[in-house]
Parts: structure tokens; C-alpha cells; sequence
């Protein structure tokens, strides 16, 4: 347990009061009409939305996490972090295909790429798994957030869980996306600044840099200050091969919606940008600091390994940036530490909270069940909506235990089989919605095949992650791509309407031809 | 003649050109210069500062390539931003 001052308890009520606080400012904003209260208004400028991202895609496991790979890995583990690349060719090709939808969600969007019956069953579809997926994400930060406060001041980790995302609901609820993305800027620069201090601090504690140096060397761990420590060609923990499929995953993701689990949040900063380009800049700008908070990172755990260089338990060496904190920083800074690790935080929270909303009230409510709704409901269900999430969250956060491995392999399901897929819908005229829908159903049983039972039964070898990406990606292409072919391409009136709207890159000729003798462009 | 425009017509801005694919090509190398120079740098390791201003030198080129495009791309678009938003409300309200 760590003992606060009376200076710390400032830092941290002071913090907590400037976020409500942006609740009340931005009620009034928040409360006019469905596109305020999810995408506040479509009129940001580039740097607020990619101060989202960031702050967003920094939760309390963030720390954890990349804890865990750089004292496992050393430098190689950056490579771990590195998944969010996808937004160096998304920022400049998929961001723009998308803003240029103005689409509220990524369900929406493919109600306007496909047409008919099938993209309405994506719709539906897409809508309840971010709805059940922002909710398990909710659970999984909040528990997080439990398991430090159990650290911190001793606390059950049912009250860590609840506090801190129930006061985060209080903006949310009162305003929307406006709340988000303003306490979200406020967020993300106390967290970056708080950062770069405790790792700083970290570097220094250890000795600083030569010694840390040396002292790896010393101890025949030279090799974790090399970025790129393979351990073979296809072998060990760190293979060549796996490098290469993370970076086709990451950098080729790019050119599709949805190739990453943050596409989502993404797809929100990017419709509330006022411009394709602030849209491009926003998501550019917010993943490099996402990134550029991994290095800063990266230094202080080798400090942290040279320090305590025996620990085996994960359990006790993802806590390692933390402790860098906890015990090194002097009483008055541990509040302000605390502070921002809550910033950290409720800056996702608020954001899934929000994302939620969005695809429960404007795709499930508005769409399906009542589209004749005015604003003032849209808003008062969207406020609901953000309630059930915060609620479902608990009830996630609460039995994560149990859950996280299924959980853990509903998040691999989502990424493996639907990547191609997820390009090829950007990219490819002819694929329909009947493809997409049959790559998603193809991927639920290859994966459960692959990933569990086939190895279980000893009818095929337990593969490496990288492996059974390629495999699940070969596999379900034997079904998408025959399903395309022997169902009708989209509607031609239906794809010229998208193609002049959205302009995408990749195999579009005929639509194009189509909207070039209709005079449309 | 310049290697890359930076003056637009509004028939260009919606096509895909060389200057989109410098940027793609541009964008994933500035990261990985930044991410991997950076966290060298944080342990003053030479070659780390070496990555991290070829990184700062690449996405300023990049920016100055796809900048000016972004902005033509930008103003052209939104001239029909209007009549796409009413589209979409009728879509969410079954009219088209």
C-alpha cells in the first residue's frame, strides 16, 4: 500500500473535479442533436480528435501490457506495440474513404458499400458486436483499474472497478462526445506529461542510461537493447517469420476498415473531424504519439530489468512501470501520478462508453425500431444507452476471471479471418455483402477449429499465432471468395452512389465507367 | 516541373496519384524511424538519434507531399457535404 499526503489527495480531487466539471461546460453542446452528442457536431479541428486517439488507446493495462513484452522481449517487444501502424497508410487511404462516407459507425457504412438484405444483416450484426464488445472492453480496463487501486490503497477490487467509471459517466451521460473528446485533450496531455516523467525517472533510478547499458551487457542481456532479436528464422519466441505477419497485419491493414480492433474508435475521431484532412491529420498525428509513448516507455522497463532482473511471474513484471512510479516518485508527485494514471483511465472509459452508445442508439434504435425519432429522443436513448453499457460493464469487469481467455480468443476470431475481408470491402468492387457475411460465419468455425478443437484431439499440431493467421486467412478465403462469385455483385445504381460519395481506392473500374456515362463525375 | 503538385484542379483532387502513394509508402517508414529512434534515444544510444531525425525529416516530407492535396481534396468535398448528410438521413429512416 502507498501512503498519500495531504498534496497528493489534491492532485487527485482537483483532477477528478476538472473532468466533471467538463460535463456541466459542455452539456449544453452535447444535448442539441444526435450528431453533437456522438460526433459533437462533425466541426473538430485535426488535433483534438488525435488527442482522442491517444488518449483512448492509453489505458490503466496500456502500462501493463507493455511492461510485460519489453522485460520479456527487450527492445524486440516494441514490436508488440506496433499493431497500431495500421493507421500509417489508414490515415491517408481508409480514413479518407470513410470521412468522405460520413457515416455515423462502421455498421452504417456498410449499409452505404452494400446493399439489400445482406447489408442489413451486417448492420445488425456489426451493431450488437461493438455493443457487446465496447461493453467487454469497459469490464476489462475497469477491472484493471481495480486490480491497481487493490495495490494502491488496499482497496476491494469491486470499488476500483465501479468509482472511477462512475464518475467518468457523469460528463459522459451530460455531454456526449463533447465530454469525451474536450476532458480527453485534458487527459491526454497530464497522462503524456506524466509519462515522460516517471520513465525519466525510471532511467535515472536504475542508474541512468550508460549504466543501464553496461549493466545489461554485464549480465550477457546485451541483446535486449537490439530492436531486432530474433530467435530464428520460424523458431523461439521471437521468430523472423512472425515479425514479417505483424507487419503485413499492421502496415497492409491500412488500406481496410476494420482490420484492427480500434478501427471503431477511430471511425468516431474521424467523423467528428470538420475535414477530410483534419480526419487524415487527427488519426496520423494521435497514433504517433500512441507510439511514440511506447519508446518513451520502452527505456525505463530495461531500467526496471536491470533492477529486478529474476522476476518470472508476469503477475509481478507487468506492474513494472507502476512501481517505476509508486516507488520512486516523492511525496506530493505520487497524487499527481495517481492523477494521471487516472486520466489514463476514464479517458477510455469515456470513450467506450460513448462508442457504445453510438452503435446501440443510431444503428439498433434509430435504424430499427424507431426511425421517425427526433433529436431530443435520440439523445435522451443515447444517454440510456451509455447507462446499460456502464452497467454491462461491471457485470463484465466483475467475472473477467473466469471470462478473459474465451474473451481473448473472441478478440483473435475478430482480427484473423475478417483482415483480407475487411481490405477487399474498401477495395474491391465485386465483393458483396453476401461475401463478407459468409467470411465472418466462415471465421466463427475455422478459428474454434483451428485455435481449440482440432488440436485438442491431436488432428493437427497446437500452431503459433502467426501461423494460424495465414491458415485462418487461406482458409476462409475458400468459402468468401466462391460465395462472391455465385451470388450477384451490388446493386450498379447502389455503387455509383457510394464510388462519387467516397471515391475509394483499388478495383473500381466498371463503377467507375457506370458514374463516368451518367455524367456524375 | 515540380516532382509532386502542390496546385490542384477539382477534377484532379478525387483521383489516386503520385502523391498518394508517396505517402503510403512515406508514412509506415516515418513511424517505425520515429518509434524505434526515440526509445534508442531514451537510452542515448547513437544510432537512435540517427532514426529519430530521419523520422522527423520523413514526415515532414510526407506532409509537405499529401499536405497540399489533402487541402484541395478537403474544400472539393465538402461543396457536397450537404446533399451526402441528407442521403444518410434517409437511409437510417428507410426513405432510400
Amino acid at each position: 500500500m502507498i501512503a498519500f499526503a495531504f498534496l497528493d489527495w489534491f492532485w487527485l480531487v482537483m483532477f477528478v473535479l476538472l473532468m466533471v466539471g467538463c460535463g456541466i461546460l459542455f452539456y449544453r453542446l452535447g444535448r442539441k442533436s444526435e450528431a453533437d452528442f456522438f460526433l459533437a457536431g462533425r466541426g473538430l479541428p485535426w488535433w483534438l480528435p488525435a488527442s482522442s486517439v491517444y488518449a483512448t488507446h492509453t489505458a490503466t493495462d496500456t502500462p501493463m501490457w507493455v511492461s510485460g513484452v519489453i522485460y520479456k522481449y527487450g527492445m524486440a517487444g516494441l514490436w508488440y506495440t506496433f499493431f497500431a501502424g495500421w493507421c500509417a497508410i489508414s490515415a491517408f487511404v481508409s480514413t479518407r474513404i470513410f470521412r468522405r462516407s460520413l457515416a455515423y459507425t462502421q455498421a452504417e457504412w456498410q449499409t452505404l458499400r452494400f446493399g439489400g438484405m445482406a447489408s442489413h444483416l451486417l448492420r445488425g450484426w456489426t451493431a450488437g458486436w461493438q455493443v457487446f464488445m465496447n461493453m467487454f472492453i469497459l469490464g476489462w480496463v475497469g477491472i484493471a483499474m481495480g486490480k491497481l487501486c487493490h495495490y494502491v490503497f488496499g482497496w476491494p477490487e469491486w470499488l476500483g472497478l465501479i468509482l472511477f467509471s462512475a464518475i467518468c459517466a457523469v460528463y459522459v451521460l451530460a455531454a456526449g462526445y463533447w465530454g469525451v473528446v474536450m476532458a480527453d485533450f485534458q487527459q491526454g496531455v497530464i497522462a503524456f506529461i506524466a509519462i515522460a516523467i516517471v520513465s525519466v525517472w525510471g532511467i535515472m533510478a536504475a542508474g541512468g542510461p550508460a549504466t543501464i547499458i553496461a549493466k545489461l551487457k554485464a549480465m550477457g542481456q546485451g541483446w535486449r537493447l537490439n530492436p531486432l532479436a530474433f530467435t530464428g528464422l520460424s523458431g523461439g519466441n521471437f521468430p523472423f517469420l512472425w515479425f514479417v505477419t505483424m507487419m503485413v497485419i499492421a502496415v497492409i491493414g491500412g488500406f481496410g476498415m476494420g482490420t484492427s480492433i480500434d478501427w471503431y474508435t477511430e471511425a468516431q475521431r474521424i467523423q467528428s473531424a470538420r475535414s477530410v484532412k483534419d480526419a487524415s491529420y487527427s488519426i496520423w498525428w494521435g497514433t504517433a504519439l500512441v507510439l511514440l509513448r511506447n519508446s518513451i516507455w520502452a527505456g525505463a522497463i530495461l531500467g526496471f530489468f536491470v533492477l529486478f532482473p529474476n522476476l518470472t511471474e508476469v503477475s509481478q513484471y507487468e506492474f513494472a512501470w507502476y512501481r517505476i512510479g509508486f516507488e520512486n516518485m516523492p511525496v506530493g508527485m505520487l497524487g499527481f501520478f495517481f492523477a494521471a494514471i487516472v486520466a489514463i483511465h476514464i479517458s477510455t472509459i469515456s470513450s467506450h462508453l460513448n462508442l457504445g452508445a453510438v452503435y446501440m442508439t443510431r444503428d439498433l434504435y434509430h435504424h430499427y425500431i424507431n426511425p421517425r425519432a427526433d433529436d431530443r429522443k435520440l439523445v435522451t436513448v443515447g444517454r440510456v444507452s451509455t447507462l446499460i453499457l456502464l452497467i454491462g460493464s461491471f457485470v463484465f469487469g466483475s467475472i473477467m476471471e473466469n471470462i478473459t481467455e474465451w474473451l481473448i480468443f473472441a478478440l483473435w476470431i475478430m482480427a484473423a479471418g475478417v483482415w483480407l475481408p475487411n481490405i477487399l470491402q474498401v477495395v474491391w468492387w465485386r465483393f458483396n455483402g453476401w461475401g463478407y457475411l459468409s467470411a465472418w460465419i466462415a471465421n466463427l468455425i475455422f478459428s474454434w477449429l483451428v485455435v481449440w478443437v482440432l488440436p485438442a484431439f491431436g488432428l493437427m499440431p497446437s500452431l503459433q499465432d502467426y501461423q494460424q493467421f495465414w491458415i485462418l486467412m487461406g482458409l476462409g478465403a475458400l468459402i468468401y471468395i466462391p460465395v462472391t462469385f455465385l451470388t450477384k455483385h451490388e446493386n450498379m445504381d447502389h455503387l455509383v452512389k457510394y464510388y462519387v460519395m467516397s471515391r475509394p481506392i483499388g478495383w473500381w473500374k466498371p463503377v467507375r465507367r457506370e458514374a463516368e456515362r451518367r455524367g456524375l463525375i | 516541373m515540380a516532382f509532386f503538385k502542390t496546385q490542384w484542379r477539382p477534377e484532379e483532387v478525387d483521383l489516386w496519384t503520385k502523391e498518394d502513394w508517396l505517402a503510403i509508402i512515406l508514412s509506415p517508414l516515418a513511424y517505425i524511424a520515429l518509434f524505434i529512434g526515440l526509445a534508442l534515444s531514451m537510452l542515448l544510444i547513437p544510432v537512435g538519434f540517427v532514426l529519430l531525425g530521419i523520422g522527423i525529416v520523413l514526415t515532414w516530407l510526407m506532409f509537405r507531399i499529401i499536405g497540399p492535396k489533402l487541402t484541395a481534396v478537403s474544400a472539393e468535398y465538402e461543396k457536397k457535404q450537404k446533399e451526402y448528410l441528407e442521403r444518410l438521413q434517409r437511409i437510417v429512416t428507410w426513405e432510400d
